[in-house]
């Protein structure tokens, strides 16, 4: 695989505090990314420097191997939606479109007013006075009909209801099917997401805790249901991260793998493997600082699922 | 990358040249800045002006009326200018342009506006002169001392007063989006305290005198040459300013 961004010892100070630091990272073409964090994590800071809308104190930035920075060859090549875009004085959203049509070269018109329709967003309307979630869907249906080669998008659902959101990750998942490129989702509602990420970014007070695939991310905890007392012996002396139960029956999520001899314990014991919740997982390392890796390698005893 | 779409009808490559175009065009999508209300500003003084030669005229002066009511246009290009900077960069920076494209569209984009407000103050003046003053001796673009080198210098003075105002309201949009409002109010005031000590040093001497002189002696083209030094100054301290501002 290609990396279309390579961050190099990164670091951001603001006057008082720091906002990146010594942030490496590199992200590959054609893969959807959640970026993931607590607010203030660094997040927007992060993005807004690759894309050259802010700048870094030290460290070097390349996208497409170049140095974003009024490189308009290399800036065409993205869109960044943020959370609140600002619109120009008493400007419309078809004034919006008509000029996002004009600089995005992959920009597909029918797309854009297919999801005009769906998100049914009035165009004469100045933005002003667009409900706060009609103005999210100015941006996100930007960073989708641009079909930027890379797209930001940071907590772009603002003032969304549940069909909004729900819209835009269908059209999102399905859009990338038929042209892959790469997306970088930042987000909070982690599970909503968590189906669309195929890679997760973690960041926490401007350190990136997590940097790895969706798939071994969630490998680096467990998730069992069924008899209560027969989990508690399981999880007896492991660190647990989320627990719930109804009656006599509990689903527990602990920190790292499980042996052979664990999995005979389950089989035998008629309990049961349930996808491990990434939300649960990322709350509990941003709560906590970052989940040790040597410590959870060294639980993986022998078998891995 | 195998995601080349297929171009709707009228889509457009973005070359960086048709980019800097793109951001004129930006610029105008909302009319009402740039084209509306500085025709309401123009059309409203220039009738309020003829309004006010009209009630004066039968009062029995006979010379020629002047009024400052012309300027009113051109300074509301600092507003312009402080428009087309304030929520704008922040949307070009969504549409992914560069800050130099943006910067060279947007003095574009003025250029061509303060063309037309200068193209509207001759053709004015012309019927001024033609008319003697609407048949009432009454002024509004018709100034001798601007008119003395004929239609086309007036012309370019009027064109370099609106940038040199356009150029003054982006300067200051940027510095108080970049730096906040508390560093332009104390430039505002620095430069005040500047033009105080230069009136200061002007009576101490007692140069008034001289310096009325050389005004009135200055032709007003030689003024127009200084707006336009000064306008290029402003325009590159702009940019200066433009290049690091972050959004």
């Amino acid at each position: 695989m290609n990396s279309v961004v390579e961050l190099r010892h990164l670091t951001k100070v603001y006057k008082s505090m720091i906002a990146l630091n010594d942030v490496s990272l590199s992200i590959e073409q054609d893969s959807i990314y959640g970026l993931l964090g607590r607010n203030g994590a660094g997040k927007t800071t992060l993005m807004s420097i690759l894309t050259a809308q802010n700048f870094a104190t030290s460290g070097e930035v390349e996208v497409f191997g170049e140095n974003p920075y009024e490189n308009a060859r290399v800036l065409k090549r993205m869109c960044f939606v943020r959370e609140s875009q600002k619109y120009p004085e008493d400007s419309k959203a078809k004034h919006a479109f008509a000029n996002a049509r004009r600089f995005f070269p992959h920009w597909d018109q029918v797309f854009a007013e297919e999801l005009i329709e769906e998100f049914r967003l009035p165009l004469n309307t100045t933005v002003k006075k667009l409900s706060r979630g009609q103005q999210s869907a100015i941006g996100v249906i930007i960073g989708l009909a641009s079909r930027a080669e890379i797209t930001f998008f940071d907590e772009p659902y603002l003032g969304f209801d549940a069909v909004a959101r729900q819209t835009f990750y269908d059209r999102l998942i399905a859009d990338y099917a038929e042209h892959p490129r790469t997306v970088v989702l930042s987000s909070h509602l982690i599970d909503e997401v968590a189906d669309l990420i195929e890679n997760v970014i973690v960041i926490d007070r401007g350190s990136i805790i997590i940097d790895d695939s969706a798939e071994e991310v969630r490998k680096r905890a467990v998730n069992i249901v069924g008899d209560a007392d027969a989990i508690a012996r399981l999880v007896a002396g492991r660190e647990v991260i989320h627990r719930e139960s109804l009656g006599r029956v509990a689903s527990v999520t602990m920190l790292g793998r499980l042996s052979s001899v664990d999995h005979e314990y389950i089989a035998d014991a008629n309990l049961d493997l349930a996808p491990v919740s990434l939300q649960q997982l990322i709350v509990r390392t941003t709560q906590e600082g970052p989940v040790d890796p040597s410590a959870a390698a060294t639980e993986v005893r022998s078998v891995q699922t | 990358m195998t995601t080349i779409v297929e171009q709707p009808s009228g889509g457009m490559t973005s070359r960086p040249k048709s980019r800097t175009w793109g951001v004129v065009r930006l610029q105008f999508t909302n009319k009402q800045t740039f084209v509306w209300v500085p025709v309401v500003v123009l059309g409203g003084v220039w009738l309020i002006t003829l309004i006010i030669y009209w009630i004066v005229s039968p009062s029995g002066a006979n010379s020629p009326m002047y009024s400052g009511g012309s300027q009113a246009p051109l300074w509301y290009f600092a507003v312009v200018g402080a428009q087309a900077m304030n929520l704008t960069f922040y949307f070009s920076q969504a549409m992914s342009l560069t800050r130099r494209e943006f910067y060279l569209g947007s003095l574009l984009a003025a250029g061509i506006s303060a063309v037309g407000i200068s193209l509207v103050f001759v053709a004015l003046g012309l019927i001024e002169q033609a008319t003697d003053g609407y048949g009432i001796n009454g002024y509004f673009a018709y100034l001798p001392w601007i008119w003395e080198g004929g239609p086309l210098a007036a012309g370019t003075i009027y064109f370099v007063l609106t940038m040199l105002w356009f150029v003054l309201g982006f300067w200051f949009a940027i510095v108080k989006n970049r730096f906040g409002s508390l560093i332009v109010a104390v430039s505002l005031i620095g430069i005040a305290l500047v033009l105080v000590a230069g009136a200061a040093w002007v009576s101490f001497n007692r140069a008034w005198p001289e310096v009325w002189m050389r005004l009135v002696d200055a032709q007003a083209i030689g003024l127009a040459c200084w707006a336009l030094g000064l306008t290029v100054v402003f325009a590159l301290g702009s940019y200066l300013t433009l290049r690091r501002l972050t959004s």
